[in-house]
């Protein structure tokens, strides 16, 4: 032998054959159920008689299949969140307070504005129900209003005229002032009237929106005549409204000063300049405690009412519009500092002559975003602009999403929500069918035709105050005598008069206790219990591990392939060698015997091999006998020198 | 003798091991181990060898980190809530009611004359803008004036504020009395201030107000404080509202009650309170359904005509549910009832149950607050409210050396006055705006770890109505007050419902997340997982490391008999070793090294000689075993 060759023998001595070394992928399988890890597929191998092995056949199966299925569950399991309560006892920042006068602007400030439409309200009233003066509870000194403008022009019910619908001639419908009959077409929307029909008289009131051409108009009816002239005053009143600019709005309405009779918290004194001005469409001046930019939040570190809040509040009854609020007292709303106060939707109604004390609870919650849920931590993955100048809530979400389809549907913005960029209130002179437009977009708004509703998602974080609120008489009767007239020596300058119980209400609010509960969602699963769980089920099941699927992958996929390889490369070298031996006569020789000598017992041919097993040759299983044994280096080695042995005779 | 021979033989094997080598140790362990992965290390080919080597100590290493994260978890004391809702029969909350005036004006009027004539020309003097009345207020008690005067601070120039006394004439001159224009400014000119002086009088600080109500309630409630503090209880208790006159019908579901039902308390702040099913000794009454019929109807008369006029300007009465055995701080969580109206209260009971150390730090009886507290006296339950009213007394007393009106006294301690203690108002103002203090407080008290909340469901009507109500105040009159006369009115009457509602529990139970039986399961999983591995396998594993502890043990005493050998060798370091040495030196194993780095000429010996040398181990464990594994696969085939 050349040194070579020698050098090469002994390195595939000391190297030996590496991957499959069963001859067919049957005794590979023999070979991977005897000595595998897992449990079950020894048993197949092992247990004699057929059913036996069934059997065990049947269990394993079973057996990979649970275990298929049980994991299956884990993984799909897998986003679900766990729930905690947690309870702190902690110094709480105490949150932003926000209080309002229910009516917005001082009467005898607006009244300018607002007399023409006065006006044809009472003229309306007086049409409808034959009375025309308004007897408040306190009159006004100038509020006779001006006989000598009767006979101008009408120009509100002209627009959009209250009419009177006969429920039995449908399509008639007689117009206040003109008292004329006239016919009504196009759809009529009684507001309210699905919900419940309890209107007896057959006369119902309401008004009609026609776009510019008139054609398609919408008639909206009202059960009761209070709703409807509130309603259509309203719309009236927005359009007013919206053409007045800020500041001069903010001058009509309440100052701090005015408001707050007095302040106290936690103990301190404090006066207007602890409130911030907020001004809200529907709602005038609203001043907001604790809640100035660029300072600290301030806390509370006792539960009590006289370490709360404390105001007194003058509500000025004289001032109300008759027609816009019919309610009297203030409104206020407790928020977090960077939220948007929705005042109107959420605000806790505060009675005059009384002291309401609200009693707060903090509870936190923390939800889980994705993949957990539908939450969002900041709004920025939400589709909607905030043309708030506030965190992100669904409200104002749903707000923004609204004021952005009114701008872009009607041209123009609907006044009670704060102007997306480069848009304008709407008012008729401008934009003269926009009620019309506002009352089909609000429609289909509330049966969620615009979208709104899924597209915008709650936030993940939110703080909230239970409130419980309480009522007292205040002030008490006798101490009546002496409080006024120093609230009123308070109030200074402003109110010459003497103040009246009825025109001051006062407010405590104040952490019950220093109970915060938080509600936290974490993930119930991590990826290490997941696995753990794995680990578990397999185990379980048939005592596997990662290493057997290891295995697996190594028997099933690469030494079956190599074997199937290797046996087509057989295939192709001696399909190459009998096509070079097709002169020979003795070509056609048992394709099987060339790899496997264990096999070529058939064969007639005398190998080397085969005439070593010769004399037992009568029993045919003997060469099955050595079987490959993969477990011993040893027998690995002999095998592969049988190998290569076999091999030997081809390279001839 | 048997047992010696077995322990002989124990010995023999634990010193045996399964090998003599590392070498042999590893691979009978790779063998025989029931893990996964060593197997394959040494029954496969070298290039897979290396590929299980890694994967066996990459798997390793997964299994100990994610066995590290798992005892973290564990370690962190997570808890797990339940929630519960539904109705069960409960027993029905304790109720207190107080008057919102803590006492009978006309009964307390000879206390209070000095100070409510002194409040009334003080008021004059506010309102009044001339100083006319001036030889009125000559009649008045100004001891009590001098001591802590309202002053008027008067900012209409920032830099030079001008303090006013509000009686001029009393000003004791210390400060600069300009020739003010305006006897009395008004509101947006002038501050209120509360002066309190120390003992001397050489230390003044100024209490601001921005209100003149604040400063003149403020200042009368100061004053009251100091003559209420001064009267026994027994005697404030008598000037108090008597449950007769405050309660004047009473119904538990079916039962007829009285005000004898209700236990007396009384509360520095609203006189005296009633509690109805207080079970400090008794047992509480429970309530089996929901629903106004099955509930606590009260009828009360809070008497308005008669309330302190400067003290209590709220009228109402002060309500509140709470847990049989606990003190009610009524001025925290009392809610107030309107008088002419029904108030119905619906109740949720919320409670919340947590599980104490380790898991949440809250504590069960307060026995490990680090706080005395002073309401033990009423034998109640611990709680946070409490230790915190405890907590502030105890800095007032070891600040002021006197207790506060409002909480209760240690035992020895007095309530401070000022004849006993002059200092104590100015005190006590820095105590209650000592921040620092509070947050002290609340960081040393702990919570209860059961905590009970009322949720309440509040509504009012008006009531009586204008039809009922004549016959309704006759009958009420007659039975209190045996008159045929009207004694009661529309703004003196209130009504009260508190029943449960169709839920009336809300039960949030703490149960530990993660217990041992979780951490052993997931341990497992992990170690199932990754390497198919058990708890034997660890015992499997401390095995060999004791077998290669052994192993050392003997390698290391060869090593010092062959030193040993060496040293006595070194004595006859001269002469050459006899043929007869070297050959008892290669029997012997401890030598070998010694000889080879001797001499060059004794090297080539034990290459000669090293065939026995492989003979001496024992047992070769590996032929053994392919031995044993032909017979059993050669039976399987057969």
């Amino acid at each position: 032998m050349a040194p070579g060759e020698k050098i090469k023998a002994k390195i595939k001595r000391n190297l030996p054959v590496t991957g499959p070394q069963a001859p067919t992928i049957k005794e590979l399988m023999r070979w991977y159920c005897l000595n595998t890890n897992t449990h079950g597929c020894r048993r197949i191998v092992v247990s004699r008689g057929r059913l036996r092995r069934l059997l065990w056949i049947g269990f394993t199966l079973t057996a990979v299949a649970l275990i298929f299925w049980q994991c299956a569950l884990l993984v799909f399991s897998f986003y679900t969140v766990s729930v905690s309560i947690k309870v702190h006892f902690e110094k709480l920042d105490f949150p932003a307070v926000t209080i309002c006068n229910i009516n917005p602007y001082k009467y005898s400030a607006v009244r300018h504005l607002l007399a023409d439409l006065e006006q044809e309200t009472r003229e309306a009233l007086t049409s409808l129900y034959g009375f025309s003066e308004i007897k408040s509870r306190k009159r006004r000194e100038a509020e006779t209003w001006d006989p000598a403008a009767e006979g101008t022009q009408p120009k509100f019910l002209h627009k959009f005229p209250l009419l009177l619908f006969d429920q039995d001639e449908k399509g008639k419908a007689r117009d206040f002032f003109t008292g004329q009959k006239r016919k009504v077409s196009g759809s009529i929307i009684h507001k309210a009237s699905n919900v419940m029909h309890v209107h007896e008289s057959k006369q119902v009131v309401g008004f009609q929106l026609c776009p510019n051409d008139s054609s398609d108009c919408a008639t909206y009816t009202f059960s009761s005549g209070v709703n409807a002239i509130q309603e259509w005053y309203k719309l009236h009143y927005m359009n007013i409204m919206a053409q007045v600019p800020l500041e001069k709005k903010i001058n009509m309405s309440y100052s701090a000063e005015e408001l707050l009779v007095t302040c106290f918290f936690d103990g301190v004194s404090c006066d207007a300049r602890n409130f911030t001005l907020f001004h809200h469409p529907m709602h005038g001046n609203c001043y907001s405690f604790n809640n100035r930019k660029n300072e600290t939040t301030l806390s509370t570190s006792m539960g009590g009412s006289e370490y709360g809040l404390q105001v007194i509040l003058y509500i000025n009854e004289e001032e109300y519009n008759p027609f816009l609020v019919s309610s009297t007292g203030a409104k206020v709303i407790i928020h977090q500092q960077n939220e948007y106060p929705f005042i109107e939707d959420l605000g806790t109604e505060i009675e005059s002559a009384m002291a309401t004390s609200i009693g707060m609870h903090l509870t936190e919650s923390f939800k889980l975003s994705k993949p957990y849920s539908q939450c969002t931590e900041d709004g920025s993955d939400v589709p909607i602009k905030n043309i708030y100048n506030a965190v992100y809530s669904l409200q104002i979400c749903l707000h923004s999403c609204f004021q952005t389809k009114m701008v872009e549907k009607c041209g123009c913005a609907q006044y009670s929500q704060p102007l997306p960029p480069a848009a304008n209130y709407c008012n008729y002179q401008q934009h003269p069918n926009w009620m019309y437009c506002y009352y089909q977009l609000h429609r289909d708004f509330v049966q969620e035709k615009l979208g709104c509703q899924s597209v915008c998602r709650e936030a993940c974080s939110f703080k909230e105050w239970t409130l419980t609120t309480s009522l007292a008489q205040w002030p008490s009767e006798v101490s009546e005598k002496w409080l006024l007239p120093v609230l009123t020596w308070d109030q200074g300058q402003q109110i010459n008069k003497k103040l009246n119980k009825t025109d001051l209400a006062k407010l405590l609010i104040f952490y019950k206790d220093l109970n915060q509960r938080s509600i936290v969602e974490s993930p119930a699963n991590s990826i290490e219990m997941l696995l753990s769980n794995f680990g578990g089920q397999l185990g379980l099941w048939m005592s596997c591990s990662v290493v057997c699927v290891i295995e697996i992958i190594e028997v099933f996929f690469i030494d079956s392939l190599s074997i199937i390889a290797r046996r087509q490369w057989q295939k192709a070298k001696e399909w190459w060698s009998r096509r070079q031996a097709l002169p020979c006569p003795e070509a056609p020789s048992s394709p099987r015997g060339q790899d496997n000598p264990a096999l070529d017992i058939d064969d007639d041919l005398p190998t080397f091999t085969s005439a070593l097993h010769m004399p037992p040759a009568p029993g045919s299983q003997v060469p099955g006998t050595p079987p490959p044994r993969y477990n011993t280096l040893r027998l690995e080695r002999a095998f592969s020198n049988q190998l290569t042995d076999t091999q030997v005779p081809d390279e001839h | 003798m048997h047992v010696k021979k077995y322990l002989l033989k124990c010995l023999h094997r634990l010193q045996k091991g399964p090998g003599y080598t590392y070498k042999e140790l590893l691979v009978w362990y790779c063998d025989n181990t029931n893990t996964h992965g060593p197997k394959r290390i040494i029954c496969e080919g070298p290039k897979k060898k290396a590929m299980w080597f890694f994967i066996t100590l990459l798997f390793a290493a997964l299994v100990c980190w994610q066995w590290g994260l798992f005892i973290r978890t564990y370690l962190s004391w997570e808890v797990s809530v339940s929630l519960s809702i539904g109705f069960k029969a409960m027993d029905f909350p304790a109720v207190t009611v107080c008057n919102a005036s803590p006492f009978q004006y006309s009964k307390v009027t000879h206390l209070l004359k000095d100070l409510d004539e002194l409040m009334e020309a003080v008021l004059r003097r506010i309102l009044a803008p001339e100083p006319s009345l001036a030889n009125a207020t000559t009649a008045l008690n100004f001891t009590i004036w001098n001591h802590t005067p309202l002053v008027l601070i008067d900012e209409r120039n920032p830099h030079h504020p001008v303090v006013l006394d509000l009686f001029r004439e009393n000003h004791n001159g210390s400060e600069s009395s300009s020739p003010a224009p305006e006897r009395i400014c008004n509101a947006q000119g002038c501050k209120m201030a509360m002066r309190l002086c120390s003992l001397n009088g050489t230390e003044c600080t100024f209490r601001n107000f921005t209100s003149a109500t604040q400063a003149v309630t403020e200042w009368y409630l100061l004053q009251a404080t100091n003559i209420f503090a001064q009267v026994p209880q027994q005697k404030l208790v008598e000037m108090g509202y008597p449950a007769e006159r405050l309660i004047l019908a009473c119904l538990f579901g079916d039962e007829p009650c009285s005000y004898r039902n209700f236990t007396s308390i009384f509360d520095p702040h609203y006189g005296n309170c009633y509690i109805f099913n207080w079970g400090m000794t008794e047992k509480a009454l429970p309530s089996a359904n929901p629903g106004t019929e099955f509930g606590l109807k009260l009828i009360l008369d809070i008497g308005q005509g008669d309330y302190v006029p400067f003290l209590a300007s709220t009228a109402g009465v002060r309500l509140m549910l709470h847990e049989q055995r606990s003190y009610p701080f009524i001025r925290d969580e009392g809610i107030y009832a309107m008088s002419g109206t029904e108030t119905s209260i619906g109740v949720l009971v919320d409670k919340l149950q947590r599980m104490g150390e380790p898991y949440s730090p809250c504590t069960v009886n307060g026995s490990d607050v680090p706080i005395q507290n002073f309401y033990s006296d009423y034998n109640t339950t611990y709680s946070i409210q409490a230790c915190l009213r405890s907590c502030f007394q105890d800095h007032m007393i070891r600040n002021c050396s006197c207790g506060h009106y409002l909480y209760p006294l240690p035992h020895g301690e007095k309530y401070c006055n000022t004849r006993d203690f002059p200092d104590w108002a100015r005190c006590y103002s820095k105590q209650q705006m000592n921040v620092a203090q509070r947050e002290s407080c609340i960081g040393m008290c702990k919570e209860s770890c059961n905590d009970t909340q009322y949720k309440m469901t509040i509504s009012m009507a008006d009531w009586p109505s204008e039809a009922s109500e004549d016959w309704i105040f006759h009958v009420l009159s007659q039975e209190r007050d045996r008159s045929t006369n009207l004694t009661l009115s529309r703004k003196g009457i209130v009504k009260l419902n508190i029943y449960f509602q169709e839920f009336n529990y809300r039960t949030i139970e703490e149960s530990a997340a993660n217990n041992i039986v979780w951490l052993l399961s997931n341990l497992g999983g992990q170690f199932g997982f990754w390497m198919g591995g058990s708890v034997l396998c660890l015992i499997e594993f401390g095995e060999i490391i004791i077998d290669f502890v052994w192993i050392t043990i003997i390698k290391l005493v060869a090593l010092a008999k062959g030193l040993r050998q060496r040293r006595t060798q070194a004595r006859y370091a001269g002469p050459p070793p006899t043929v007869a040495e070297l050959v008892e030196a290669h029997t012997n194993f401890g030598f070998q090294p010694d000889t080879t780095h001797h001499s060059p000429n004794t090297v080539a010996y034990p290459d000669e000689q090293s065939p026995p040398i492989p003979g001496t181990p024992p047992p070769n464990y590996d032929s053994l075993r392919l031995g044993v594994i032909e017979s059993d696969s050669e039976g399987d085939t057969i």
